[in-house]
C-alpha cells in the first residue's frame, strides 16, 4: 500500500496548475504525430528534447508521457479513415478499422479505439504501479553479468526475432553500436574513432542520430517518392464518435483480452505493440470464426479495433514500467525516453526510484492524468484530428525539416553537429531505401555503452573468465529464452525464405528468358 | 542480356501483382550493394582505427576489446549480405511502400493468422505502361538534400531567419508546392516565429548573421 500513498502524492505534484498545462500539450502533440504517418511518439520526443532542456525535468517528462501514450492513440486514426496507419502499431487496428469506416461506421470505429487505447494504458499503467516496486527489488540484485545478458537479449531480439530480415537486423544494430562507439571511452579515457576532431570527444548526441534517422531520413525517404506514389483515398467520417451499451458490451471482452496480451509484453524486449497488437487481433479472429460473426472480415467489427488498440496501449504501459524500474527500453520510442533521462542527467533503473522518487511518482500519475486527456481529445475531437491529414504534404515536411536542424543546432549551437544530422538523415533514407530495419539502430545507440561497460566490468571482476557471463540463474534463464526464440524464429525464417526464393528464381529466370 | 520491356509489361497485365521491371545488366537488382560495400568501408575504417588507438590507462579488457566484436559482426554480416543480392535480385515492390523493416510481415502474420492477406493494401497502382521511372526520385530527393546542406553553409552568415527562410522554401518546391509566393510568406514568417520564440521565450540565442543589429 506504500505505493499507493506514494502515487496520492505524485498526483498532488501533477495536478498543479503549470503542469497540468504540460500534460495536455504533451498529448495534442503526441497525437498530432500519431495521427500523420510516419512520424511518432520516438521523432517527437527527439525534436522536443533540445527545447525542452531549460524546462525542469518534472515538466518535460510529464509533457513527455503525453506525446508517449498520444502516438498510440492517434495512430488507429489514419488507419480508420485512410487505410494508412500512422504508425505500425496499429496496422492490426487498420484492418477491421477501415472496413468499418467503408461500411459508414467510421465514428465508431473512432471511439472504440480511443476506448481501447484507454483501458489499456489504464490497466497497464495500473499494475506498473504496483509491480515497479517489486521489479526494482529484484533489480537491486543484478551485478554486471545480468545487465550485460538483458542488452544481449534486448539487441538480439529487436535485431533478429522480429525484424524482417536477421542479416539486416544484425547490420543495423552493428552500424547503431559504431555510431555508440565514437568519443571518449570512459574506463580508460582513450579516444576512439574521433578522426582527431575535439567536436567527438563527447560521443554523437544522441539526439541528434535520433533526428536524423527518424525525422530527415523520413523526409529524405518522402522526397524520394512523393512524385511516385499516389495519395491514399480518405474515408469521409460523419457524426461524433459515440458508443452505445451494446456496442460497449461487445467491445469489452476484446478490450480486456488485448490488454491481457499487452501488459506482458511490455517488459519483454520485442520492440514494442507490433507483436502483441497482431496476436489480439489473430486471437479475435479465430474466435469470431468459432462463434460465426459475420461481421468479421467483410463489414469490420468492432471487437477487430477494440483487441488491437487495447494490447497497444497495454504494452506501452508496461514499457514504461521497464524502463523505469530495469533500464531497459523495450521498444524504440521506450528507448528514447531512457535517453530523454540520460540527458537530464538520470538514469533509470533502481537508483531512480531511491534519487529521483518524487519525480517518477509524479510521472506516473501524470500517465494516469495523461490517458484522461487522451480519451477526452480522441473521442470528441476525432474528426478535428482527421482535418490534420489535410495539410499540404510540401508544407508539414518543410516544417519537419526545419524543427530538425533547428532541435540539433538548439543541443549545442554547433555547425559540426549539423553535418552529422546530414549525414545520419542519408544514412535513415538508405535503410529505408533498402528496408533495413531502424529499430537496432536506435536501441544500440542507447544500450551499446551499457553493454560495453558492463561486460568489461564482469570481465575485469573475474580477470577475463568468461563462464561468469553465465553464472547466475538470471543470465541461464535470459540467454536460455533468448536461445529458443532464436532457434524458433531461424525455422520460421527459413520455411518463408524457401518459398519466398523459389518463387524469386522462377521469376528472375523468366525476366532473363533463361 | 535482352530487355524483356514487353513481356513484363504483359505480365504486369496479367498478374497485378508484378510490376514492370527489366533486367539490362549486372547491376539490375543488385544496386543493394551499395550498403554491403559502406559497411565494408565503414568496418575497414574501424579495424584500421582499433589497430591504430592510442590506448591509455592498462584495464584488461580495454577499450579495443568492444570494437573487436563490433567490426567481425560487421565483416561478417557484410558478407552473408553481398552473397544473398548475389543469388537473388531484389527489386523494390511498390507494394510494400510503407512497410515497416522493423517488424517481419511472416511473423506478424503468423501472429494473426491472417496467412497470405496482404499486411499493407496498396492504395493506387502505378502505371505500367511507357518508360519505367528509377524507383527513386533522386532530382527530389538531391533538392532536400542539399538544401539541408546549403542551409548548413548559409547559417553562420545569413542567419536564422533567412537561411531557415531559405531551407523551408525550397523542400516545400521540391515536395511539389505550386505556390512560390505564398510559400515564401509562410516560410518567413514561421522562421522568424522560431527565433522569436526561441530568443524571447527559451532564452536561446539563434544566430542572427548579418542582420545582426538591425533587429
Amino acid at each position: 500500500m506504500e505505493s499507493l500513498s506514494l502515487l496520492m502524492e505524485g498526483f498532488s505534484q501533477a495536478l498543479t496548475p503549470m503542469n497540468l498545462l504540460w500534460v495536455v500539450i504533451g498529448a495534442v502533440l503526441g497525437t498530432a504525430v500519431g495521427v500523420l504517418p510516419g512520424l511518432g511518439s520516438a521523432m517527437a520526443v527527439a525534436l522536443l528534447l533540445p527545447i525542452t532542456f531549460s524546462l525542469e525535468p518534472t515538466a518535460a517528462f510529464i509533457m513527455f508521457a503525453g506525446v508517449y501514450f498520444g502516438g498510440l492513440f492517434g495512430d488507429s486514426t489514419s488507419g480508420i479513415l485512410l487505410n494508412t496507419p500512422g504508425n505500425s502499431s496499429a496496422i492490426a487496428s487498420t484492418f477491421e478499422g477501415h472496413r468499418m469506416a467503408l461500411d459508414g461506421r467510421a465514428a465508431k470505429a473512432l471511439a472504440t479505439a480511443a476506448m481501447g487505447a484507454f483501458i489499456g494504458g489504464l490497466i497497464a499503467t495500473t499494475v506498473v504501479v504496483f509491480f515497479a516496486p517489486v521489479l526494482v527489488k529484484m533489480a537491486t540484485a543484478f551485478g554486471p553479468a545480468e545487465y550485460f545478458a538483458l542488452a544481449v537479449f534486448a539487441f538480439l531480439a529487436i535485431s533478429s526475432v522480429v525484424s524482417d530480415s536477421v542479416v539486416k537486423g544484425l547490420m543495423s544494430l552493428g552500424l547503431g553500436l559504431v555510431l555508440a562507439l565514437v568519443g571518449v571511452d570512459g574506463p580508460s579515457g582513450t579516444a576512439r574513432y574521433t578522426l582527431g576532431m575535439p567536436e567527438l570527444f563527447d560521443g554523437m548526441s544522441i539526439v541528434v542520430i535520433t533526428v536524423g534517422l527518424l525525422a530527415l531520413g523520413e523526409v529524405l525517404h518522402i522526397a524520394s517518392r512523393i512524385h511516385r506514389d499516389e495519395t491514399a483515398v480518405r474515408v469521409e467520417s460523419k457524426g461524433r464518435p459515440r458508443l452505445d451499451l451494446s456496442d460497449i458490451r461487445r467491445a469489452m471482452p476484446a478490450w480486456l483480452r488485448g490488454t491481457a496480451f499487452g501488459v506482458p509484453f511490455g517488459v519483454i524486449p520485442a520492440g514494442g505493440s507490433e507483436v502483441p497488437t497482431f496476436m489480439a487481433y489473430g486471437l479475435e479472429k479465430k474466435l469470431a470464426a468459432r462463434n460465426g460473426d459475420t461481421d468479421f472480415g467483410t463489414t469490420g467489427s468492432i471487437r477487430g479495433v477494440a483487441a488491437p488498440e487495447a494490447a497497444a496501449n497495454a504494452t506501452a504501459g508496461t514499457a514504461m514500467g521497464a524502463l523505469l524500474a530495469l533500464g531497459l527500453p523495450t521498444s524504440a520510442t521506450a528507448a528514447i525516453m531512457l535517453a530523454a533521462f540520460q540527458q537530464y542527467g538520470m538514469q533509470p533503473g533502481p537508483l531512480l526510484f531511491e534519487r529521483s522518487g518524487p519525480m517518477v511518482w509524479t510521472l506516473l500519475a501524470s500517465l494516469f492524468i495523461g490517458l484522461v486527456i487522451l480519451l477526452v481529445l480522441n473521442m470528441q475531437f476525432a474528426v478535428l484530428w482527421a482535418k490534420l491529414l489535410l495539410i499540404p504534404r510540401h508544407y508539414l515536411y518543410a516544417g519537419i525539416t526545419v524543427l530538425s536542424v533547428l532541435g540539433v543546432y538548439a543541443i549545442s549551437s554547433s555547425i559540426v553537429d549539423l553535418w552529422i544530422l546530414l549525414g545520419v538523415g542519408l544514412l535513415g533514407f538508405m535503410m529505408r531505401r533498402y528496408k533495413f530495419p531502424l529499430a537496432p539502430v536506435l536501441i544500440a545507440v542507447i544500450l551499446g555503452p551499457l553493454a560495453e561497460t558492463e561486460l568489461r566490468r564482469a570481465l575485469t571482476v573475474s580477470q577475463g573468465d568468461l563462464s561468469i557471463l553465465i553464472d547466475s540463474p538470471v543470465t541461464i534463464v535470459l540467454y536460455g529464452l533468448l536461445a529458443i526464440t532464436l532457434v524458433i524464429t531461424g525455422i520460421q525464417h527459413l520455411r518463408h525464405s524457401k518459398t519466398a526464393r523459389s518463387q524469386a528464381l522462377k521469376f528472375d529466370t523468366d525476366k532473363l528468358g533463361v | 542480356m535482352k530487355t524483356t520491356d514487353n513481356a513484363s509489361a504483359s505480365l504486369a497485365e496479367q498478374s497485378n501483382d508484378e510490376y514492370s521491371v527489366r533486367i539490362t545488366g549486372f547491376w539490375s537488382g543488385r544496386s543493394e550493394l551499395i550498403v554491403p560495400a559502406l559497411v565494408f568501408i565503414l568496418a575497414g575504417f574501424l579495424t584500421y582505427g582499433t589497430a591504430t588507438m592510442k590506448v591509455m590507462g592498462t584495464s584488461v579488457p580495454g577499450p579495443q576489446f568492444f570494437p573487436t566484436i563490433v567490426c567481425v559482426l560487421l565483416f561478417l554480416m557484410a558478407i552473408i549480405h553481398t552473397i544473398q543480392i548475389l543469388r537473388t535480385r531484389r527489386f523494390p515492390h511498390e507494394d510494400s511502400e510503407g512497410q515497416n523493416a522493423d517488424f517481419s510481415t511472416d511473423l506478424l502474420s503468423d501472429l494473426a493468422d491472417t496467412e497470405n492477406e496482404a499486411i499493407y493494401v496498396p492504395t493506387a497502382r502505378p502505371s505500367v505502361t511507357g518508360k519505367r521511372k528509377a524507383y527513386s526520385d533522386w532530382k527530389t530527393l538531391g533538392m532536400v538534400a542539399g538544401a539541408v546542406a546549403a542551409f548548413i553553409l548559409a547559417l553562420p552568415v545569413l542567419g536564422w531567419i533567412l537561411s531557415a527562410a531559405g531551407l523551408f522554401w525550397v523542400v516545400c518546391r521540391a515536395l511539389g508546392s505550386k505556390r512560390p509566393l505564398f510559400d515564401l510568406s509562410v516560410a518567413i514568417l514561421f522562421s522568424s516565429a522560431i527565433q522569436l520564440a526561441f530568443n524571447a521565450g527559451l532564452g536561446l540565442n539563434l544566430p542572427s548573421g548579418f542582420l545582426e543589429g538591425l533587429i
